[in-house]
């Protein structure tokens, strides 16, 4: 319960940012939803088994789902890498502003 | 297997073309015709095996087993028909095609009409319903072509008879994916013999209004049946060949081939003999009213093939085989009038009627020629098309339904019929007899060109006396589509009965119509409906390209947020779908919550309303960087260590980065009206709420997922790793990391890219800091004192350690990426102690670390090759010389490829992103541009034209230096 509140929580201020004017509140908001995610993925595996999954560290019936982390570990630096790349965007041109017209 | 040769040769024919055409020109035409006519002869030569002992040659080779379709290939009586047509005919219009052509080379028209004649071969014969229809749309296709290579003009009729007739395609795609779902084959000759259709009427009802509409579109029958005249844009080979022979008998062939799945169906003998009636009566109408000989014989086309549909709609024996035989007499004589045309028009330079006139003593053959075809199609005798048409109204007597049925459809076609007399008058009569008009100056075309024309045309005289040679053709056909033998009796003369009847009545009402109407001179030109096919036909395309153009601006917004918003609008609302439904989901799997969870949930929820409050983008990024350290804990605390040291690194990294960034732009965030940000909280809100649900009840309600205890079970014995996420990442999915990897050091190299191409804001620096002179803080040099102190000590470490987590990574916490990013981080720390920007900079060239990184991690994969396949990493124990052993793995080769690329993109977003100012071209050089605490001597080698610091390795444009 205490994941999906989190969950919930970022998800709001992701999708909060993501709406506003100005890309880097846009990115700011892409990260957070990226965090959001992320974590979502975890508690796929299920929250209940706490223990890295390291052979020999830990009993069999503790470890947690290997899986989503590897799935979250490369997520985490494409999202980065992405990261940076609209940083980039948002740095060059006259301004960050996404609604020139509005 | 002499189907199969049949299909090949046409092959090569078309694959041919180009050589014929380059060595022959125009006359490459002879070849073509030479290769057809011996097709033709072959199919002749079987006729004895096929038509009189009723032998079905057939051909199978599997093409596509996994779904059970077939090269199946089989020639009954009707294919029979159709393939001796196509090849017949089209040998003859391949001949003439050689003299109608100016000389020079021919290449797009040769290839075009070899790539029909195999495409409608392949359609005549295919017994896979999957491939009749490849075949089927190949005609489409390789009409569309014919039709629009012929001139400026063609464009518009080409697209209009290509979605008209690709519309019925579709239907026909329906029919057969339906077909193929219901039998449970593709084999046509299967799904026809299959029970269902008596079985079950809906699905027969559907499946026949399908092929009904198919056929409808592509034989040009009411309301479709404008685009005939409208192809008549195309050369005249091209309209005596498709549109008279081939092509628009691929509707009837349709017909034909599942008359036996449908002859009973109501709906199907109603809908046949009614639209074909309809089409029949328009057409001749119509054709009575054109100047042009070439629209009045594609009208004359539309409304034959109308009668033709009428008389299968019958689906009785005796229709069957008047459907036969006419379609044989409706191809010799059509293709012999619009060769014709083409000679006409050529001889005369005009193919308009109220120009032509007395032509048959300066054109004595081509007026024979015309006479015996117009004679054949007007229904008289001796010809082939008198019988034939006598056939036709004998079959419509017998349609099924109530009594009056049978005698209105016979009374309609003689109604067509008496029209038919009346236009083909007019076009014989109208061009080589009647008052000469226009030029004098006209000679008779060559043997060569009339060649075609002329046996097309003798072929109708002479198949009229010897009808009963066509008796075995005509039950082979009746045979193949109602399944019983009825014997055809053809014969020119058999009585006084109530057909002749029929024949006289159109002969004798057809000479009183001419009469009426001065031979069609006083209804021509005459507008009978308000509107023409083509109209209606733009206004619709007009319309439907409209309404896309408008659904089409509902996303057309340069305003990201317009697009960001919709998925999470849709996503919410299918939440609420769901909650409003209510799912049943199993119990909780164990203790969701611990205790220590609950000051992160505390954590984020500062952070984020610390973001979503302030104006200010510096905080904003802080407070998304604790958001981010929430993440990193959360991840701790499910024992995901590996992830939370990669988040942990990546968080510093993303904060550096983008306070890089945020020194160019405003110091706050744009206004926003307060609607907005009421309005953006709630949906955020709904969001939110919907994603936390969709979490606790979606999420952690079973035990570990097979394939994670497969990783955990066996990731040791596999791959000698310990650590089951890194060997994961490297030995179970290293295909899929190596991608993400490219997508990483892809992405370092766009921005280089982006930069070069536009340049970087300039940043605010003196608007940060605001210090005293006297301070020590005020100089650069003295206030990074300590951390350049730390950082210079610190950098070797950090690098000792980043290699170190790399190689361990595959039995312990670390791993490439982890590695990766705390060395980069390790740069970033030096980076941020240097005084200036100049001095902070890594003179590395970061892309080319990037590309060493791809191609370790592509050369490790190909030292997979050793071991069976790409990136199947190999290993094996080592034993250490004091004692234990070290587990080697390519592996290790993989990770150093990801470890460079990662340090590499940090490198780059650091160096490109720091630069005090730049332009366009500057981003890459390593060079800073002029400012007043850089003079710019001290830039070294600057405007002597080469960048030895380039690591691109690109010149950027001139004229920026």
């Amino acid at each position: 319960m205490t994941l999906a509140l989190t969950i919930g929580v970022l998800v709001f201020g992701a999708v909060f940012l993501m709406l506003q004017r100005g890309l880097v509140r846009i990115i700011l908001g892409f990260v957070m939803l990226g965090h959001a995610v992320n974590l979502m993925l975890m508690s796929a595996g299920g929250v209940f088994r706490r223990a890295q999954p390291l052979i020999g560290y830990n009993p069999a019936d503790v470890v947690s789902d290997p899986l989503p982390q590897a799935f979250v570990l490369t997520a985490i630096v494409i999202a980065f890498s992405i990261t940076v790349y609209m940083l980039t965007l948002a740095a060059t041109g006259s301004d960050d502003d996404t609604e020139d017209l509005s | 297997m002499v189907l199969l040769i049949l299909l090949l040769v046409l092959a090569a024919a078309v694959i041919g073309t180009p050589l014929a055409d380059r060595a022959l020109g125009r006359h490459a035409g002879w070849l073509f015709a030479g290769v057809l006519l011996a097709l033709a002869g072959v199919v002749l030569a079987l006729a004895p095996s096929v038509l009189a002992d009723g032998h079905t040659p057939g051909f199978t080779l599997p093409w596509m087993p996994q779904i059970g379709v077939g090269l199946s290939l089989r020639m009954d009586g009707v294919g029979w028909l159709f393939t001796l047509l196509i090849t017949g005919v089209g040998g003859l219009i391949m001949a003439y095609s050689t003299r109608y052509f100016p000389p020079g080379r021919r290449l797009g028209f040769y290839l075009l009409m070899t790539l029909f004649a195999f495409a409608m071969t392949g359609l005549v014969l295919a017994d896979d319903v999957v491939l009749l229809y490849v075949f089927w749309e190949l005609t489409t296709i390789t009409s569309f072509y014919l039709i629009g290579l012929s001139g400026p003009g063609a464009d518009r009729p080409a697209v209009r008879t290509f979605l008209i007739t690709a519309l019925g395609g579709l239907a026909l795609l329906t029919a057969v994916v339906l077909m193929v779902l219901r039998v449970g084959t593709t084999r046509l000759s299967e799904i026809l013999a299959d029970p269902v259709w008596s079985q079950d009427p809906a699905f027969a009802t559907t499946i026949a209004l399908l092929v009904a509409a198919a056929a409808f579109t592509k034989s040009a029958q009411f309301p479709f049946h404008y685009w005939l005249p409208d192809a008549m844009a195309a050369s005249t080979p091209v309209s005596a060949y498709l549109h008279a022979a081939a092509m628009v008998k691929a509707g009837i062939y349709l017909l034909m081939r599942f008359t036996p799945a449908f002859s009973d169906l109501a709906v199907w003998n109603a809908a046949l003999i009614t639209v074909g009636l309809i089409t029949a009566v328009v057409g001749a109408v119509f054709a009575l009213q054109q100047h042009d000989l070439k629209l009045l014989a594609a009208y004359s086309t539309v409304s034959q093939l109308g009668l033709l549909v009428a008389v299968i709609g019958v689906g009785k024996e005796a229709a069957l085989i008047a459907a036969t035989v006419h379609t044989l007499a409706h191809a010799l004589f059509k293709s012999a009038l619009f060769m014709v045309v083409g000679v006409i028009d050529h001889q005369a330079e005009t193919r308009d009627l109220r120009e032509l006139g007395g032509l048959a003593r300066r054109m004595p053959v081509s007026a024979g020629v015309t006479a015996l075809a117009a004679l054949s199609m007007a229904g008289v005798p001796p010809l082939l098309g008198f019988v034939t048409k006598e056939n036709i109204f004998k079959g419509l007597l017998e349609a099924p339904g109530p009594m009056w049925v049978g005698p209105s459809a016979a009374t309609a076609a003689v109604l067509a019929s008496v029209f038919t007399f009346a236009y083909s008058f007019r076009f014989a009569y109208g061009t080589f007899w009647g008052t000469p008009r226009g030029s004098t100056d006209v000679h008779e075309a060559g043997p060569g060109f009339l060649a075609g024309p002329a046996v097309a045309g003798v072929a109708g005289l002479v198949l009229g006396p010897a009808v009963p040679v066509l008796n075995r053709l005509g039950e082979r056909g009746a045979a193949d589509t109602t399944g019983t033998y009825y014997p055809a009796g053809l014969s020119l003369w058999h009585g006084f009965s109530v057909d002749l009847f029929m024949s006289l009545a159109a002969i004798g009402f057809g000479a009183l119509l001419i009469r009426w109407t001065a031979s069609g001179e006083r209804m021509a030109g005459r507008t009978l409906f308000p509107v023409n096919g083509p109209t209606v036909f733009e206004f619709l395309h007009e319309g439907l390209v409209g309404l896309g153009r408008r659904v089409g601006d509902l996303t057309r917004s340069d305003s990201p947020t317009r697009h960001l918003v919709m998925p999470v609008l849709v996503l919410t609302a299918m939440a609420g779908v769901a909650a409003g439904a209510g799912i049943e989901v199993p119990d909780q799997y164990g203790g969701t919550t611990h205790p220590l969870d609950w000051p992160l949930v505390v954590l984020a929820t500062v952070a984020v309303v610390g973001a979503v409050m302030t104006g200010s983008r510096m905080a904003c990024l802080v407070m998304v960087g604790v958001a981010g350290f929430t993440t990193a804990l959360w991840l701790f605390l499910l024992g995901a260590y590996d992830v939370a040291l990669t988040q942990l690194v990546v968080e510093i990294l993303t904060v550096v980065v983008a306070a890089l960034v945020l020194r160019r732009l405003p110091r706050r965030f744009h206004r926003a009206p307060r609607s907005r940000t009421v309005l953006t909280a709630l949906i955020a809100a709904a969001a939110g709420v919907s994603a936390a649900l969709g979490t606790y009840f979606l999420t952690g309600r079973r035990d570990i997922s097979g394939p994670g205890q497969y990783f955990l079970d066996h990731s040791e014995e596999d791959t000698g790793g310990t650590n089951v996420v890194n060997t994961i990442l490297v030995d179970y999915r290293a295909l899929d990391t190596l991608g993400e990897l490219i997508v990483l050091g892809v992405s370092g190299l766009i921005i280089i890219a982006v930069l070069n191409s536009s340049g970087l804001l300039p940043s605010h620096g003196s608007r940060w800091v605001v210090v005293s002179r006297r301070s020590a803080a005020y100089d650069a040099d003295d206030n990074t004192l300590i951390m350049r102190a730390i950082s210079h000590v610190l950098l070797p470490l950090i690098v000792v350690w980043s290699v170190y987590l790399t190689v361990r990574g595959h039995t312990d916490v670390g791993g490439g990426f982890v590695g990766g990013l705390v060395a980069g981080a390790g740069f970033a720390l030096v980076y941020l102690a240097a005084p200036s920007a100049s001095v902070a900079r890594i003179k590395l060239a970061y892309p080319k670390i990037i590309g060493a990184g791809i191609l370790v991690a592509l050369s490790s994969g190909v030292l997979g090759y050793v071991d069976g396949s790409f990136v199947k990493p190999l290993h094996t124990g080592v034993s250490l010389p004091w004692g234990g052993s070290f587990h080697l793995t390519t592996a290790l080769i993989f990770e150093a490829g990801v470890y460079l690329a990662v340090v590499g993109v940090v490198l780059t977003a650091l160096n490109q992103l720091g630069l005090e100012e730049s332009r366009p071209g500057d981003s890459t050089l390593g060079l800073m541009a002029p400012t007043p605490d850089q003079p710019p001597t001290n830039a070294p080698e600057e405007g002597s034209g080469d960048h030895p610091e380039d690591p691109l390795g690109t010149v950027p444009n001139g004229g920026t230096r």
